[in-house]
């Protein structure tokens, strides 16, 4: 079974216990005006153009099969959705200005990079993370990829958004060890306007979830200014967990290093420019949810 | 005979050393006087005319006791005299001629001309130059370090690790009674009577210190008087007795070690903790003073300057006295935590019951930016050194790494790299026909090697390559070989030999049939380059054909100059150091055929061991530059990879991709690979449990070395712009530490190219 994936990263130690590797999968359901991987949104390889890197050659215009690039004023103007993603372009760039995000894999090419660092997972209590995009918009090649570290005997996590069909997350669920479950916001209006969710699947998702295992999961959060950066969405993320009986929250910080990427994407950034945050802009939160009685809160 | 310039350097120097406290008049005097003995004793016994040599050096080139010395004994060397290494001065009897003619141009006009006739005779006389004139060629074995060469080799007894634990336990006076013992039975023996002569002018050294001592006391405040004090007294015991306090131990084996020429000094806590234990148990030393002794210790050995030596070695396997090692252990690593020198090269050996304390220890060393300890794992190394060089492993135990990381075992073998092969330049003069694409000059020696369009398989290519390398594997063990027989018969190093085993037992210095394993290393240049090469033709001409062997010639001729797709391709190719079967299985294959060849060789000849080291100092970025384009993609001049580490920017798979790659060779072949790893102090520091847990893995998988490097890319970055805001950033080149602005802008380049591990995803 093949699988579209961004990549794999090795010696991940930010998604999960210990030391890992997460395999990004492709495609997402949701469209977050802050995304930081806007090439994983859709499950079609994603071109990239790298203009300070262009000397403007001229030679993927010259080779492109599909008609998909014009000249115009001295540099190559990209025609994405007459894009089939052949990659003769970027094979005839010299200056590595053209990259492709999304390839296909099998699921046992993915295993056998994963298995390489087996005796790293288990020293140190890490394992697989399977990330995104959204991890469940290739659900089948998921589960495949889950069922079979299960079988030799690596721990598995997924990150998702939660706004997966949940018989997805029902065939999932004996083969996942952890689920690190993003709620980016309680509010449905804001989480419908600005990532385009459906906050009530999101939550019977959680919920069914945590009906079944809380130990399991791990609530994430992306603070984002003007979002989410505020205490009574705290208050409210703090409660969800204590109703849930979920006993950690990871807050992470907004930051801007995806900007480029809509930039070599063609894109302009959705979000408005502002500062990222820092750790320490968090750490109120931390105590606040602390005082409430969540056992872990890591930033 | 080849063409060589005597005049050229001979060694790594980065380290700049302490000016000679002699006048130029003094110092010319004690060469015309040691020239004078040298010639005088022609045809005498080597070892009387040594020890005659020895007198005239010793104790004249004494430096006077430093304010902050807590033991006596410092050497200026003169570009005249007596050694064992390159770094200390010179190998035998000696004269640098390079330095002799600086020293000669700061003279006047009259006394030139006595520079001059010291000059013309050493000619004819100084032991590196008679090797020079034997085995240099004008086109296969340069000299060190001539970089024009594929090969290059010299004479020198790097490395030595003395038994000093038979010094400390036995004293001059022990020592002195069992070489008199052996006179007894061999009357006559000249080695004995050299020998006695040794202790004598040891004694006579010590007194020679003792009068500085004396001197010195009369203008010192009563803190120093009494170090002084204890200095003097200190020195008259160990003229005859066996040391009794940790004080009088690191005397005696100080002052044996500079009259040795000895610059790597050996399991230090095994045995110097029970003394250092039992002067803290006794409260004869405080904390505090002990510190201060380890302290002044780092800093004689730092102020020695050889750039790649200086090690000393704590923790591991075979340890006599492991409870009160480890009080040494912890003061060391406070010590190189706190000094940040770039010598000594702290070296921490472990196995799997290394406790998590000194774990830490060593990791808050090396997180603090340290470069130290640099870490070698015995549950991979014993049995390893034990298969490598054919001894049980109870003496593999004994192994300790010296210089840049090759091992010897301590008080019982040599173990000096005495050559070095470019496997990659050999490879481009393997392509071009024989000739080096750097300088036009056919350097294939005997070995046949054909036109490109002749190859029509990739195991047809490889086998002519090895061909090649079997030629010059087969000069590199003669010459080797060659360097111990020259070295005999012109010197004993008899310092040396009488803590070498078994020489006195024998009645012969080491390299006459005393050393109980007469062993030898070969440093190989460029390994992994030439592995990605040999792929990249595998891959890329003979599976994909995409290019011919011509075509690829052409550009790598070329500079890839025109050739910019084909370039790309090159270094699209699987690289080693991304955990890949591909690349890995090729860089492998080569080690296994080189390291192979070359032990099999010592075997043959008659060695207990030749073994390769895939160390680096400074020279992967010195001979890259004078090494033509290679396939792997790496461009004409540019410098080769370090050591056993992938050339720089070409692991792009994180740090267990890059550990697994490194684990990847039997190191029962080898006699020491380094592995380098590069971390920012935000990932390092942050993330320690996991550090520790990547470290144990890989270890625990068979990785047999590590040394770690803590920085931030943008520290280097703006050190090479303002260099006088960093004094003293410590980082590791490979083989050993160095200050970086102290290194020239190409290294430092090379040092910048390496992966360094940071946190954030990309």
């Amino acid at each position: 079974m093949m699988v579209t994936i961004l990549e794999i990263e090795r010696f991940a130690i930010h998604d999960g216990p210990g030391i890992r590797t997460v395999v990004f999968l492709q495609g997402c359901p949701l469209r977050c005006s802050w995304c930081s991987n806007p090439e994983s949104q859709q499950q079609k390889t994603q071109l990239l153009y790298l203009e300070n890197r262009c000397t403007a050659c001229g030679n993927c215009f010259n080779v492109c099969p599909h008609g998909a690039i014009r000249w115009e004023e001295g540099r190559p103007v990209f025609n994405r959705l007459q894009c089939v993603g052949c990659q003769t372009c970027s094979a005839s760039c010299l200056q590595n200005a053209i990259r492709f995000a999304g390839k296909q894999m099998s699921v046992a090419a993915i295993m056998d990079v994963v298995r390489r660092d087996k005796e790293y997972y288990q020293t140190s209590g890490g394992g697989v993370t399977f990330s995104g995009g959204e991890a469940f918009m290739q659900a089948d090649a998921l589960i495949a990829l889950l069922e079979n570290c299960r079988a030799e005997g690596l721990h598995t996590a997924v990150e998702t958004c939660g706004h997966v069909p949940p018989q997805q997350i029902r065939r999932a669920l004996p083969w996942v060890d952890l689920f690190l479950f993003d709620i980016k916001h309680t509010d449905k209006t804001k989480l419908k306007q600005f990532t385009g969710a459906d906050m009530d699947l999101i939550l019977r998702n959680l919920h069914y979830i945590a009906s079944h295992s809380p130990e399991k999961i791990i609530l994430r959060t992306p603070v984002i200014p003007s979002f989410n950066n505020d205490i009574s969405f705290m208050q409210s993320l703090f409660d969800l967990a204590l109703e849930t009986g979920i006993q950690t929250v990871h807050l992470l910080p907004y930051h801007t290093l995806g900007t480029d990427k809509y930039r070599q994407m063609g894109l302009a950034y959705p979000y408005p420019h502002i500062t990222p945050l820092t750790k320490e802009d968090l750490l109120s939160y931390k105590q606040i949810g602390e005082e409430r009685g969540i056992k872990n809160i890591h930033i | 005979m080849a063409r060589f310039n005597v005049e050229h350097t001979q060694n790594v120097e980065v380290s700049k050393k302490f000016p000679c406290e002699k006048s130029p008049d003094r110092q010319l005097e004690v060469m015309e006087q040691y020239t004078a003995v040298h010639c005088s004793c022609t045809g005498m016994p080597k070892e009387l005319r040594e020890i005659a040599c020895l007198r005239v050096l010793y104790p004249a080139l004494f430096r006077s006791i430093m304010s902050n010395d807590r033991i006596a004994g410092r050497i200026d060397f003169l570009p005249i005299g007596f050694g064992s290494v390159t770094s200390e001065g010179g190998v035998g009897h000696y004269c640098v001629f390079k330095k002799l003619a600086a020293f000669r141009d700061k003279l006047e006009a009259a006394d030139r001309k006595r520079v001059d006739v010291l000059y013309d005779y050493w000619l004819d006389h100084d032991v590196k130059t008679l090797f020079n004139k034997d085995i240099l060629t004008d086109d296969t074995i340069g000299m060190f370090i001539d970089c024009e060469y594929p090969m290059i080799a010299t004479a020198r007894l790097s490395g030595m690790m003395l038994d000093y634990p038979k010094l400390l336990g036995k004293g001059i006076g022990g020592l002195r009674r069992e070489i008199e013992k052996g006179l007894l039975e061999q009357p006559g023996n000249s080695f004995y009577e050299a020998g006695l002569a040794c202790l004598d002018l040891f004694v006579a050294c010590a007194t020679h210190l003792q009068q500085d001592a004396l001197q010195q006391m009369k203008t010192a405040d009563d803190k120093r008087r009494k170090e002084l004090q204890t200095i003097y007294d200190g020195l008259e015991n160990i003229k005859e007795d066996r040391p009794e306090t940790f004080h009088e131990a690191l005397q005696l084996i100080w002052l044996y070690a500079l009259l040795a020429g000895v610059i790597n000094y050996g399991r230090l806590d095994d045995y110097l903790g029970p003394y250092l234990a039992a002067d803290l148990e006794t409260g004869r030393l405080t904390d505090e003073e002990a510190y201060s002794y380890v302290h002044s210790l780092w800093t004689l050995i730092e102020n020695r300057r050889t750039t790649v030596n200086g090690r000393v070695i704590v923790g591991g396997k075979g340890r006599k006295h492991p409870k009160e090692a480890d009080v040494f252990l912890h003061y060391a690593m406070r010590v190189a935590r706190n000094c940040r020198y770039v010598e000594p090269q702290f070296t921490l050996r472990f196995d799997k019951d290394t406790s998590e304390e000194i774990w830490d220890a060593a990791l808050d060393a090396l997180g603090a930016g340290a470069t130290y300890p640099t870490l070698y794992n015995d549950d991979v190394n014993v049995p390893a050194v034990a298969f490598g060089m054919r001894i049980d492993e109870q003496t593999a135990e004994q192994y300790v790494p010296f210089g840049c990381t090759e091992f010897v075992i301590q008080g019982q073998s040599t173990g000096t790299p005495n050559i070095c092969i470019n496997l990659l330049k050999l490879l481009t003069i393997f392509m071009n026909e024989g000739i080096d694409p750097v300088d036009g000059k056919y350097k294939a020696g005997k070995a046949s090697v054909k036109k490109p369009e002749e190859y029509h398989s990739f195991e047809d290519f490889y086998n002519g390559y090895k061909a090649l390398l079997d030629h010059y594997l087969d000069l590199s063990v003669e010459t080797q070989y060659y360097s111990y027989q020259l070295m005999n018969k012109e010197v004993g190093f008899l310092f040396n030999s009488l803590l070498t085993d078994d020489c006195i037992a024998r009645g012969k210095t080491l390299l006459d049939g005393g050393v109980r394993y007469l062993g030898g290393t070969n440093e190989t240049y460029g390994n992994i380059n030439t592995s990605d090469s040999l792929w990249v033709i595998k891959d890329l001409v003979f599976e994909r054909k995409k290019y011919t062997l011509r075509q690829l010639h052409d550009a790598m001729l070329a500079d890839f100059v025109g050739y910019d797709a084909l370039r790309k391709d090159c270094l699209s190719c699987d690289k080693y150091g991304n955990d890949l079967d591909t690349a890995d299985g090729m860089a492998n294959d080569l080690y296994e055929f080189v390291a192979k060849g070359v032990r099999d060789r010592g075997i043959r000849i008659g060695m207990q061991y030749f073994l390769i080291v895939i160390s680096n100092n400074q020279l992967n970025t010195e001979w890259g530059n004078r090494t033509a384009a290679s396939p792997d993609g790496r461009l004409s001049g540019m410098y080769m990879n370090p050591a056993n580490n992938p050339q720089g920017g070409a692991n792009v798979s994180g740090p267990t991709a890059l550990l697994n790659s490194l684990t990847t060779f039997d190191p029962r072949y080898h006699g020491g690979s380094v592995q380098n790893i590069k971390f920012t102090p935000a990932m390092f520091n942050e993330n320690r449990a996991l550090i520790k847990q990547l470290f144990h893995t890989y270890f625990n998988k068979g990785g047999c070395h590590l040394m770690v490097t803590v920085v931030d890319k943008g520290v280097l970055e703006d050190a090479m712009q303002h260099p006088e805001n960093y004094p003293d950033l410590i980082v590791r080149v490979s083989g050993f530490s160095a200050v970086f602005v102290d290194l020239s802008p190409n290294i430092q380049e090379e040092l910048l190219s390496r992966v360094l591990y940071d946190g954030d995803h990309p």
